[in-house]
């Protein structure tokens, strides 16, 4: 049985190769992954000799940094995670007031440049803080662990909140009814079932948000100061020292951490998940919150609010204000000096549209051929979500390491930036196409074929209109990503192609606060302008499907 | 016997629909008591007013004569089997049936053994440890049942626990309920919109339409003496006729004349339900009966039980149920006999 289904797979795996259209589309689609995810990964990691990385344990600087970046993932995730957590469980309680506009806010960071939470704090709370120094009178010196910490939990507790609420959603109301039956009263039903059902999701959410904080390169270069962590250290190595195999060993030692992270998410969490929806049943709503927990949730939320409002309040200011921390008179001098700085604008908006179209026509095309018996099938769905354990540092020195030389030397190209944000966004792409693909009813395809249609035309009649929300979806997210991305650009900006993010982050090294906000603001608008417009395409792309 | 669960006049709204629009009942102790009717009709909101999940807008609820309707669910001693189970998936079968023991507090020692005992009682021993998602749907159902029971509840409310049930598995496990129900004594309150269900399982039905309460009654009554168009039609398969008393025992309807057991006064409109197992096919005219009509047959349907057959007579159409064994063919001329004491008055005037 077993050995007759092996060969079974195996001939209708040659009799989907058979298809022209598909055995093209599978070479491409293998070759793309192969040469943009694999080559630029193993370059990294076999750079550096066996000696090399035996003298890991000598450098007191590495060993410190890893040591940096463990306190501070640690501390990180933990309010992170314990943030998201109250607003996940405050936006899924029907009782919370207040809960639309909670989730609304919480997703502000996730479209902010990585850098911007750090930047606009050490306007707001740093020694020429708005708040701490003229408001409050204070001196405070928020360079360093304490501010990243702060940064990094306000950057990242959204992740966790997404990550958990969509389990405390899951959690049918009827159980929370049925354990009121049973004699439990508010308090215990929170804890032994609202929130003991969403353990595997605050795990899940923990890993995804450690990942992103081990990773996080925009604001740990801003304001960790002199505090050394793996993930600035490869920038430092490379711009300073041109050190190319001090990079390459530093991010090597970052994505072991975010791989295996990444792994026991994917692999072992995201197994547990309980699924709790058992045949249907009428709708009945959840029943009242505990109250000490429901206005716990809610201060959480309204303290947190605040700060993320601060976020784009800091920065707006900075741009209109003549010199920060002296003269507070209004000023348009920075939008002068931004001006300036347009074409880095353009490179931007080129470089993230071209690995936006990139992104989205990989992920929908790597998502339809793992949606069928095609040879490697694993192991082409593994290289498509690969990159979401990659560090962006460590993306960027791999393609540094893989496109310097011939034969495709794309190092000084726009070319280059464009093709490694693209695969690093990848299983954004990709998870929305396979997403998309399993919601259409396979005997859609089935009629197609019974009328006639075959192999890449099932794509072209039958699931490009149906993916058209998938491609605007994978588009989007990561034009946003490319666009407001720092990690990656600080490797491949060359002196043609700087784009806005790397403009920025100079002007805030050298002290030129209000032209780096007023540069920051117009990349903001750009950015929410590109989500408009997709949101009109993704409306638009949806009329011609009929429902259903 | 005395009365374990009291409504009076309860109404329940959601925004501007009357989902529950003034219901009284009593139930008495240890009896099956059934909510029948359609979906939609306020059953399953009747059964969560008693559990204490809607507060009515008004009316009262009374357990023996405690007023409970303002309690808080957790303190009512009504123990529900919800439609989907509702079984915690992080808890083993033993954590989910125990559970209700954990929160009032109950002893280890004597949590254990009363679990230990419901399991057996249902026929869960052996699963203790598994979880939820381990088991078939009927021992989930069992699992919600013996949750449910273990708290030993004043009224055990169950919300159509049969409905995820495939057809073959739902009439073992009717069957089990009944029996378990009967030999605990256990006052219980079952919702279903399923006519046969309730026929089999209750004591008392009640039928409810539109958030109203439209006839309370054994299955026997229910079935036999339905009140109105709308419970006969609901409750099994009926054949109206609408006509007018002529005199005492003889109702006019169109051309037809027919002899009926009930008295009535002359001039008023009524109507008349017959079930179609009642009605008798001759292929000759009968002697001596009275409501003999010559029909054409218009359509046989095979039922392998029956023959259900379409009959037409002077423009009124008949549902009939035939032995399988009697051998009919459409459009072939018949006689039916519908007994007197069979047509019964369903609504006057």
């Amino acid at each position: 049985m077993g050995r007759l289904g092996v060969v079974a797979a195996g001939v209708e795996a040659r009799r989907q190769l058979a298809d022209p259209g598909l055995a093209l589309a599978f070479v491409g689609g293998a070759a793309a992954l192969g040469l943009f995810v694999l080559y630029p990964t193993v370059r990294v990691l076999l750079y550096p000799t066996v000696h090399d990385y035996l003298t890991i344990p000598q450098s007191v600087r590495w060993i410190q940094a890893a040591r940096n970046s463990l306190v501070s993932t640690v501390l990180s995730t933990s309010t992170a995670v314990l943030v998201g957590l109250a607003f996940a469980f405050a936006i899924t309680r029907p009782d919370v007031p207040g809960r639309r506009f909670f989730r609304t806010v919480a997703l502000l960071p996730l479209f902010a440049p990585p850098f911007m939470v750090a930047f606009s704090y050490i306007l707001l709370f740093g020694r020429q803080g708005l708040v701490t120094r003229h408001l409050l009178g204070l001196d405070v010196n928020i360079f360093g662990l304490h501010g990243l910490w702060l940064a990094q939990t306000v950057a990242f507790f959204p992740l966790a909140m997404l990550v958990i609420a969509g389990v405390l959603e899951s959690v049918s109301p009827s159980l929370e009814h049925a354990a009121r039956n049973l004699g439990a009263d508010e308090w215990q039903v929170a804890r032994t079932v609202t929130l003991a059902l969403a353990r595997p999701g605050i795990a899940g959410a923990a890993l995804v948000v450690a990942i992103s904080v081990l990773a996080d390169f925009g604001n740990a270069v801003v304001i960790a100061g002199g505090w050394p962590l793996l993930a600035t250290e490869a920038w430092f190595r490379l711009e300073g020292m041109a050190d190319l195999r001090g990079a390459s060993l530093v991010v090597a030692m970052l994505v072991v951490p975010t791989t295996g992270l990444f792994l026991v998410e994917r692999y072992w969490v995201g197994r547990r998940r309980y699924t709790t929806i058992t045949g249907r049943g009428g709708r009945l709503e959840r029943p009242p919150t505990y109250p000490p927990l429901k206005w716990a949730a809610f201060s959480v939320c309204v303290l947190t609010s605040v700060l993320v409002v601060l976020i784009y309040l800091g920065v707006v200011a900075g741009a209109f204000t003549a010199v920060w921390g002296r003269d507070w008179s209004i000023t348009l001098d920075h939008w002068r000096l931004a001006s300036d700085r347009v074409t880095s604008l353009w490179a931007s908006l080129r470089v993230a549209a071209g690995a936006g179209l990139v992104t989205a026509v990989a992920g929908i095309l790597l998502a339809f051929l793992t949606s069928r018996p095609v040879p490697l099938r694993r192991a082409l769905d593994f290289l498509a979500v690969l990159p979401g354990a990659l560090p962006g540092v460590f993306v960027g020195v791999g393609f540094v390491l893989a496109f310097n030389r011939p034969p495709l030397e794309l190092v000084g190209t726009p070319w280059v930036l464009v093709l490694a944000l693209a695969f690093w966004h990848l299983p954004l792409g990709y998870q929305a196409a396979v997403a998309q693909l399993q919601q259409i009813d396979r005997s859609i395809e089935e009629a197609a074929s019974n009328l006639g249609a075959r192999g890449l035309h099932l794509l072209r009649d039958v699931y490009l209109p149906l993916l058209a929300r998938a491609f605007v979806e994978g588009f989007t997210v990561s034009f946003v990503r490319a666009v407001t991305n720092v990690s990656i650009a600080v490797f491949l900006v060359s002196p043609g192609n700087v784009v806005a993010t790397f403009a920025i982050l100079n002007m805030i090294g050298n002290g030129i606060w209000g032209g780096a906000a007023a540069l920051t603001t117009m990349l903001l608008l750009v950015t929410f302008a590109a989500l408009a417009a997709a949101r009109l395409a993704a409306g638009r792309a949806l009329r011609p499907v009929p429902a259903g | 016997m005395a009365i374990h669960l009291r409504l009076v006049d309860v109404v329940k709204r959601f925004g501007t629909a009357v989902a529950v629009d003034g219901v009284s009942l009593d139930i008495e102790e240890g009896c099956f008591f059934t909510l029948l009717g359609p979906s939609g009709c306020g059953k399953t909101t009747l059964l969560r007013v008693v559990a204490g999940f809607h507060l009515p807008d008004r009316g009262d609820v009374y357990l023996r004569d405690r007023r409970i309707t303002h309690l808080p669910p957790h303190a009512r001693g009504t123990a529900m089997v919800f439609q989907e189970y509702a079984l915690f998936p992080h808890m083993t079968v033993e954590e989910n049936v125990g559970y209700g023991l954990r929160m009032r507090r109950v002893p280890a020692a004597e949590a254990r053994e009363r679990v230990r005992r419901v399991l057996e009682l249902v026929g869960l021993v052996g699963q203790e440890r598994k979880y939820p998602h381990q088991l078939s749907g009927g021992q989930q159902q069992r699992v919600a049942l013996a949750r449910a029971l273990v708290v030993e509840p004043e009224v055990l409310l169950l919300d159509e626990p049969l409905s995820n049930l495939d057809a073959k598995l739902r009439l073992r496990v009717r069957e089990e309920l009944r029996d378990l129900q009967r030999r605990l004594g256990q006052t219980t309150v079952y919702v279903t919109h399923d006519q046969e269900e309730a026929l089999a399982l209750s004591d008392r039905i009640a039928v409810m339409n539109a958030g109203r309460v439209l006839q309370v009654g054994t299955p026997e009554e229910v079935y036999l003496r339905p009140r109105n168009r709308f419970v006969a039609e609901f409750v099994g398969l009926a054949n109206f006729v609408e006509g007018q008393w002529v005199g005492p025992g003889r109702v006019q309807a169109g051309r037809l004349e027919l002899q009926v057991e009930d008295g009535g006064s002359s001039g008023r409109k009524v109507l008349l339900a017959v079930r179609p197992e009642e009605v008798r096919v001759r292929s000759a005219p009968p002697a001596g009966s009275p409501n003999a009509l010559r029909g054409r047959v218009r359509s046989i349907t095979f039922l392998g039980s029956v023959r259900r057959c379409t009959v037409e007579t002077d423009g009124l159409q008949w549902v009939v149920d035939v032995q399988p064994d009697v051998r009919l063919q459409t459009a072939q001329e018949v006689y039916l006999e519908v007994p007197p004491d069979r047509l019964r008055v369903v609504e006057e005037g």
